[in-house]
């Protein structure tokens, strides 16, 4: 079942490469020039073999792992302590509603400004971007722990902070993963976006800006390829750790909707 | 080579980032005192765009030119002179690469910035108006009504593009100006996007041999014939503070820029290490001129043509923005 599920989505990718090849070299006009997708993928691979780029690739990771895992250390807590303490939410509901939906990318050009190291100021942006959906996540998760679970530990004498830990989150634990897989994809979008910005001594975007300014854009293309590959790929093992971690979660919200 | 400085790049990165992510403040590139030569710092970060103009940085860098001044230099990779200025303020980098109208835009905003060095110079046809192979425009006067493509609005594309039909009787007012990456530029045209597109080298080139594109104007003509491009840039403070380390940057890429400006071999070769121009597009671009000299008279051309354009409002004495100057 799973091969054949893999089968149908490696045609899908094929019949779409294909297509793309097909209505550049025969669909646009001559004077429209383009890179066909075998071109682009010819590229791609031979980036594989190109030290420069991959050492870029390593640079814009770094800063993607470190953004990612910084907004973790950050919005955890911080998730868990407003979703336990309701006055606290309360009162900082309105200053997160109003930075939520500040395009992260907006905020590059004021980092650039304010944060004098390269490697950190592309930090800064990727954990202000990725820090909300991590945050919001664990907060409903909080919400959403059972009350009688909670009220069942308490009358047995737990106290608040043995409830948090063996109920809360526990309970909450697979909200804050989803929260993680979300970022990680926006955390990515950031890294780049940072390097194609404000430029850098290497990254997935510094190789783009090169590319431009040498009339290549079938490097631009190879170079976004894999920046697309490594999302998917970040995704699809974030999704994995979910089903394993948390199996019973998935058992649990499968059975009650 | 390059390998070993990219890997040191990336270390030093990786340190950088954990040491400030576990303590969450502080300054790098801290000023290491003397390195034998009493240069107030040693290792400096100098922007540049992988493009022609920053050539001789790169071959200061090859041939040990900034190594026997005691000074380290790390090239950064910029995105344009304009978003390098934050960067040079906020001390994410030393010196940049910059271009003059850029620069002597903000000087007139009031920005405490210098120019430290000269750069780039136009060359007839490394800057023209380009049309497609079946344009029905043959002449500057034909843009009337028409859109120009330019990669930068109120920028050097659209001064000298201004200039040039000044001479044909237009003014900025009888064409729109629209914004688009030099990329780009190519397809648009073909696709009705705009009617002719300001270029720069390798595009010239390689819409002439791959689309058939025609020159309409070299905008570097005239009023505007070799034109002062680009410039190395730093803050006042940071002009202030670190003469020495300046003296010594200017002494290496002076004598790079010496070997750029004899031999065109000598940009050819280093091209492809930090462009991705390949070494036939490096043989076969038209290339500008490179000063060795910082001369206030000739740079004094582009603030003028900046005033006469409207694109200062009050005379700027650029003496007062160099450093260094002869002239």
């Amino acid at each position: 079942m799973i091969k054949a599920r893999i089968l149908r989505g490696a045609a899908g990718v094929v019949g779409f490469l294909i297509l793309g090849e097909l209505t550049i070299r025969f669909g646009l006009t001559d004077d429209v020039v383009f890179p066909p997708p075998s071109l682009v993928l010819w590229e791609a691979a031979a980036l594989l073999a190109d030290p420069v780029f991959l050492s870029g690739v390593a640079i814009t990771l770094t800063n993607w792992a470190l953004g990612l895992l910084a907004s973790v250390v950050i919005a955890v807590p911080l998730g868990v302590l407003l979703g336990s303490v309701p006055p606290v939410e309360r009162a900082t509901r309105p200053l997160l509603e109003f930075l939520r939906p500040i395009p992260s990318v907006a905020i590059i050009p004021l980092a650039i400004l304010l944060i004098p190291v390269d490697s950190m100021m592309k930090v800064s942006v990727i954990v202000y971007a990725s820090l909300w959906p991590v945050l919001i996540n664990t907060l409903y998760g909080m919400h959403d722990v059972d009350p009688l679970a909670k009220e069942s530990l308490r009358s047995f004498g737990f106290g608040t902070l043995d409830v948090l830990r063996r109920v809360s989150l526990p309970s909450a634990a697979p909200f804050m993963l989803t929260g993680v897989r979300i970022a990680a994809g926006i955390a990515l979008i950031l890294a780049v976006s940072a390097e194609l910005l404000a430029g850098g001594t290497g990254g997935i975007g510094v190789f783009v800006l090169q590319a431009g300014s040498g009339n290549r854009t079938d490097l631009i293309l190879a170079a976004t390829f894999w920046a697309g590959i490594i999302g998917m790929v970040a995704n699809v093992l974030l999704v994995a750790a979910e089903r394993r971690l948390f199996h019973w979660h998935q058992a649990r919200t499968g059975a009650t909707t | 080579m390059t390998r070993t400085v990219r890997a040191r790049a990336l270390v030093l990165g990786i340190a950088t980032a954990l040491t400030l992510a576990a303590c969450g403040g502080g300054s790098d590139t801290a000023a290491t005192p003397a390195g034998g030569k009493g240069l107030e710092k040693t290792t400096i970060k100098v922007g540049a765009l992988p493009i022609p103009d920053p050539a001789a940085l790169y071959i200061a860098n090859a041939k040990g030119f900034f190594k026997a001044e005691g000074l380290t230099v790390e090239p950064v990779i910029i995105q344009g002179g304009a978003a390098a200025l934050p960067q040079i303020k906020s001390g994410a980098l030393d010196i940049s690469h910059t271009n003059y109208v850029s620069t002597f835009l903000a000087a007139s905003k009031g920005e405490k910035i210098r120019v430290v060095g000269d750069v780039y110079q136009a060359a007839p046809n490394t800057f023209n108006l380009m049309v497609p192979k079946d344009s029905p425009l043959n002449s500057v006067a034909d843009l009337k009504g028409k859109t120009v493509l330019v990669n930068t609005l109120n920028n050097i594309g659209t001064l000298t593009v201004e200039a040039t039909m000044k001479v044909a009787g237009l003014t900025k007012d009888d064409v729109k100006f629209v914004e688009k990456p030099f990329p780009d530029m190519a397809n648009a045209l073909s696709t009705g996007q705009g009617d002719a597109a300001w270029m720069t080298e390798p595009f010239i080139t390689a819409t002439q041999s791959q689309s058939g594109f025609r020159k309409l104007a070299d905008t570097m003509s005239g009023q505007t014939a070799d034109l002062p491009i680009a410039a190395w840039m730093a803050t006042d403070e940071w002009v202030q503070k670190y003469p020495k380390t300046l003296a010594a940057f200017n002494r290496a890429i002076a004598k790079a820029q010496q070997l750029v400006a004899s031999d065109r071999k000598e940009v050819e070769a280093v091209l492809p290490t930090y462009t991705k121009i390949d070494a036939k597009t490096a043989s076969v671009i038209t290339l500008g001129a490179f000063p060795t000299t910082l001369n206030a008279t000739r740079l004094q051309r582009v603030a003028d043509l900046m005033l006469e354009y409207k694109y200062i409002q009050s005379p700027l004495d650029v003496k007062n923005i160099l450093v260094g100057a002869t002239g």
